[in-house]
């Protein structure tokens, strides 16, 4: 007990009933608690997602988050608006760390409306800017589903066929109010195959769950605000492409980077392409990268070029997409009372006391439950293959 | 394909809970004792299909021992229930032995499907409803040839006193006298005609009454009908006493029967009196003897037959006043007769009726108990089981109270006894106008509203509470409140309205608004609506629903209780109450995969005599820890149950725990484990 972190002071929580944690550790096998049943699903997750499957890799994702009065709600700290931009802001930074070639746009909704608070665009800092300053927002009245998805469609449908098409809702409130049925938009989603996934802050709501049914996306409630940042990490990775979708070759520049030193006497500074746009102040810089097609600056990548619309993206940008598409072999499950040697974990060090113990298929290191989680959510590549490797 | 003691049971599904097998191995014990039993299991565990598939394989193992099955459900949806289970069961068979079905099984839901073909006396499955076993006069018709080795069961029959104690009353208004009076009319007019066509059509039933009801006696002796308790034993023996034995003269008496009766009718307060006095006053009176009365039921029936009327159903008035003749010469014990002027609630309206109110269930009861050898009293909330025993006066052999194994406990029982502001929250009559106890509801509802997704039911102790607690939180501006989160629906008398409002709430759960239904305990919603999934994640209770004590019916039959049953007055109130809040929170689950909240909004469920009435299933999820509970407390522990039962649940999580394969059934472990199910009192 001693080396969880309190998450709460004990005066800010709400009421906990700590003697009943006890109570179903007792109550034996029949009363089974929720949190084994989610663990064995967290751990079925990892094996499942190791098929060879099309991803979709070129992703429109609409977030919407919302701000209605139930965002006042108390029950993550300090309440559920902010927590939950927190969160996002971590959500969009992964999102396009993993997905680099990716779009995404925030909508919000309160007071029965749904208003866009960025466009669909694939630069990240300008989300985490509007995201800041969304802190404030007064929240009121009820979210509309409805018109926060009606508005997601209006861009997503004009999207190419061979991307992805997603909304993603953070829904607090358990009501909606709709001008229409929502049956007929959630028949429309359909068709032009937008996955909605939705993650519940409060409970299990009907509609969702038929929204998110039909339209092939998830549907999650949080149980804490752990459990809040691991849910959404799960739309980091790019859901499956529909086999439906168009194959299409896309054409992509890889621009150099060029820098200039202050001290060679050629370089002149110039004004980047993207800040065109935006009304922050344009600075003046002497390198970049230049489009390959015709020769316009940008500091950052990827962009789409301003001039001639290439996708233009680095290298290592693709290469951190690549996992996705080739991942870690999942690891073989046995009983820990099969294990010969010592039973250390060979990641952590830590000894083996659960159950069963997870081995590498192609090194045989073997691993405890937990570092085989991490292993296969953050590392992406089995650590003592790694190491056998360098050290030959 | 099942092994229960050695019984090979036919089973139409891959999986079975682990508490069906433990249903079907009590019922198989009753059956082998040849004896009646009373068996509590929740529902929404396959109770149908266990009792179908085990009696069925009962009926194929043993067809000396026990010929037919008849299984008693309440409503026509839940007949049909029953009959889409058995053709499954059928289907199963036949693929199973690879034979043809040679088993009849026959269905009577409603008038229309009617038959009365001989058939029945062949059939080896008959579903019908209650009335078709209980109602004297229905049951005359259709059950009275049906087989002694028949076993009968009783589904959802939690109120079964309470219809067959129906089935014995008669109220007899102003309006039932005027369209008797036209009856008699009609008969008088007919005979008149009959005798100048066809007399000799009289002369014979004359001639057959002289000779008495031989033919009943013998048939009753012989034992080939069930007993109708409204015909009594002694007069079979007897012939129809001379003074109604003429068409004509049965018609004189019968007018004069009406009349006394108007007379009686003209009261300008209570009266209430024992069957003997009633008696007497009538000979007194209008020199009626009680022995023509006690032939009055069979005498009319004859006279129908004989004036071949093809249409009884507008008879049924005089039909209702010849019963009526009947029962009070025959039962001294048990009835009572009240004449009330004036309804309760239009006290200044003269509308008298006269309640002719049984006061036994045993009575109606008794011929089904002792003619059939196994009757089977089942449903999903029977507790406490001892006392169905003893108001219907039989001895079973088997009183068990199965629980519901769960892979994760999907229901939440609450019982909020304070507001915030630590006011004891309780429906009764000393606090009913309290301010503060109106508020504090209004405020559980508000913030239950806030965080309950979908659809709440919420349930008052009656129309009149409701009305009152509606009206004072439109004032004080809850009812605003609460709209914000959800829209807000209510229960009237009026069953059009209700279906409507039903209607509307089901829709706006559907589609993400969220809806509350306030309804009322006892009412249509409490017992016959089912609020599944989504339609209803939470249920609160508002006070404890006691039955409206100032009524005299009610008054009388508690008095009887105490004399002859040795049944508290408080004892048998309780269990009423308890028996409808258990009906109410359970409408909220009905299955494994469903879950919900059951919130007890009164702090006298607290008490161990109302708490230990609950049925097993409910009780075992109350902890200690949730007895008296604030608002506040209720919101958090809310909070948390909804976050983890809307956590993704399949069905393999159920798997091996409370669902089984064959497998998993026949290991030692689980056998243990079943055995502890049942809970035997």
């Amino acid at each position: 007990m001693d080396e969880e972190p309190e998450r709460t002071k004990r005066w800010e929580g709400g009421y906990e009933r700590t003697w009943e944690v006890l109570k179903e550790d007792e109550s034996g096998s029949l009363k089974a608690t929720v949190e084994e049943i989610l663990f064995q699903s967290k751990r079925k997750r990892v094996t499942e997602s190791h098929g060879q499957v099309r991803l979709g890799m070129m992703r429109h994702l609409h977030l919407v988050v919302d701000c209605s009065r139930s965002m006042e709600d108390q029950d993550l700290k300090p309440n559920r608006l902010t927590a939950s931009l927190k969160l996002i802001e971590t959500f969009v930074e992964e999102y396009f760390d993993q997905n680099p070639i990716s779009q995404l746009g925030i909508i919000t909704t309160k007071n029965k409306r749904a208003e866009k608070l960025t466009d669909l665009a694939g630069n990240p800092k300008k989300h985490i800017v509007a995201l800041k300053k969304a802190v404030d927002t007064v929240c009121l009245g009820e979210p509309s589903l409805y018109n926060s998805l009606h508005l997601a469609i209006q861009t997503l449908k004009h999207m190419p066929g061979h991307t992805s098409r997603e909304i993603l809702v953070i829904l607090s409130s358990l009501t909606t109010c709709d001008p229409a049925n929502i049956c007929e938009l959630i028949k429309t989603l359909k068709s032009l195959k937008v996955r909605v996934s939705v993650i519940g802050l409060s409970a299990e709501v009907r509609v969702c769950t038929v929204l998110t049914r039909e339209t092939g996306g998830s549907y999650h409630v949080i149980l804490d605000e752990s459990h809040f940042k691991e849910l959404l990490m799960l739309h980091v990775k790019p859901p499956p492409a529909s086999s439906s979708s168009e194959c299409s070759l896309i054409r992509m520049g890889f621009p150099q980077h060029i820098i200039a030193s202050l001290t060679d006497q050629e370089a002149k500074p110039s004004f980047s392409m993207s800040h065109l746009d935006s009304s922050s102040g344009a600075d003046l810089s002497l390198g970049g990268y230049f489009c390959p097609q015709c020769h316009a600056k940008y500091t950052e990548l990827p962009v789409e070029c301003k001039v001639c619309g290439l996708t233009l993206v680095s290298a290592p940008h693709l290469a951190r997409s690549f996992h996705h598409l080739f991942p870690l072999q999942a690891f073989t499950e046995s009983p820990t009372e099969q294990l010969q040697k010592d039973r250390f974990c060979q990641a952590c060090q830590g000894e083996l006391k659960d159950k069963s113990i997870f081995s590498c298929p192609s090194c045989c290191s073997v691993f405890c439950v937990e570092c085989d989680l991490f292993i296969h959510d953050s590392l992406h590549c089995c650590p003592c293959c790694i190491h056998n490797q360098s050290n030959p | 394909m099942l092994n229960i003691e050695g019984l090979l049971v036919h089973f139409p599904y891959d999986y079975i809970y682990p508490e069906q097998y433990s249903y079907m191995l009590e019922l198989k014990r009753t059956l082998d004792a040849k004896g009646h039993g009373v068996l509590e299991m929740p529902s929404g565990t396959g109770k149908t299909i266990s009792l179908l598939s085990l009696i069925v394989a009962y009926q194929k193992v043993f067809p000396l021992e026990v010929s037919k099955l008849i299984y008693c459900s309440r409503t026509v949806p839940e007949i049909e229930k029953v009959v889409e289970e058995l053709r499954k069961l059928m289907e199963y068979y036949s693929k199973q032995t690879g034979e043809s079905n040679n088993f009849l099984a026959l269905a009577l839901s409603s008038r229309k499907n009617l038959c009365i073909h001989p058939e029945l006396m062949h059939a080896n499955i008959v579903v019908y409803s209650y009335h078709y076993l209980l109602d004297p006069k229905i049951a005359d018709l259709v059950s009275k040839e049906l087989t002694k080795k028949s076993v009968v069961v009783f589904d959802e029959a939690h109120n079964i006193d309470n219809v067959c104690i129906d089935s014995m009353s008669v109220n007899i208004s102003r309006r039932t006298l005027d369209r008797c009076q036209t009856n008699v009319e009609t008969l008088q007019n007919t005979i008149q005609k009959i005798k100048e066509t066809d007399a000799t059509k009289l002369k014979m039933e004359y001639r057959r009454l002289v000779e008495g009801l031989k033919e009943a006696n013998v048939a009753r002796e012989t034992d080939v009908y069930l007993s109708n308790p409204v015909l009594p034993d002694e007069i079979l023996q007897e012939a129809v006493p001379g003074t109604i034995r003429t068409a004509e003269h049965f018609v004189g008496f019968l007018k004069r029967f009406l009349e006394y009766l108007k007379s009686r009718l003209r009261v300008h307060h209570v009266v209430q009196e024992s069957t003997p006095q009633f008696l007497k006053d009538i000979f007194d009176k209008v020199c009626i003897d009680r022995k023509p009365l006690r032939f009055c039921a069979e005498r009319l029936r004859s006279l129908l037959r004989t004036l071949e009327i093809a249409d009884i159903a507008d008879f049924s008035a005089v039909t209702l006043i010849s019963n009526f003749a009947t029962l009070v010469s025959t039962y001294s014990q048990g009835f009572t007769i009240i004449i009330e002027p004036f309804e309760d609630r239009t006290p200044t309206i003269a509308n008298p009726v006269l309640h002719f109110s049984c006061m036994d269930p045993s009575i109606a009861i008794k011929p089904v108990f002792q003619r059939f050898q196994s009757v089977i009293i089942t449903s999903g909330t029977l507790s406490p089981l001892d006392i169905y025993p003893r108001i219907l006066d039989f001895r079973p052999v088997t009183m068990a109270s199965f629980t519901m194994t769960l892979a994760r406990t999907c229901l939440c029982p609450l019982i909020v006894g304070r507001g915030n502001d630590q006011v004891a929250l309780s429906s009764k009559f000393e606090t009913r106008e309290d301010f503060a106890v109106i508020r504090n509801y209004g405020s559980l509802l508000q913030e239950m509203s806030a965080i309950v997704p979908d659809g709440i039911v919420a349930f008052f102790t009656s129309y009149m509470y409701m009305e009152n607690i509606v009206a004072a939180w439109y004032e004080q501006g809850i009812l605003e409140n609460i709209q914000r989160n959800k829209l807000i629906f209510i229960e009237t008398p009026d069953a059009a309205e209700t279906s409507m409002a039903l209607e509307k709430y089901q829709e706006a759960c559907e589609n993400g608004r969220g809806a509350i239904l306030l309804s009322v305990a006892r009412g249509k919603v409490s017992e016959g609506i089912d609020f599944v999934h989504h339609f209803g994640r939470a249920v609160i209770m508002f006070g404890v629903p006691y039955v409206y004590t100032q009524s005299r019916i009610l008054k009388a039959r508690l008095e009887y209780l105490r004399d002859q049953f040795q049944i508290r007055e408080n004892d048998f109130l309780t269990f009423d109450a308890m028996r409808h809040a258990a009906q109410c929170v359970g409408r909220v689950i009905r299955g494994k995969t469903d879950y919900g909240l059951m919130i007890f909004a009164d702090k006298r469920y607290a008490r161990a005599d109302k708490r230990g009435k609950l049925p097993r299933w409910i009780q075992e999820h109350i902890s200690d820890g949730s007895l008296n509970l604030t608002v506040d407390e209720a919101v958090q522990l809310s909070k948390h149950f909804l976050r983890q039962m809307a956590q993704p649940f399949r069905q393999e999580d159920q798997l091996g725990l409370s669902l089984l394969t064959l497998e998993q059934l026949e290991s030692e472990e689980m056998l243990k484990k079943i055995s502890q199910i049942a809970h035997q009192t």
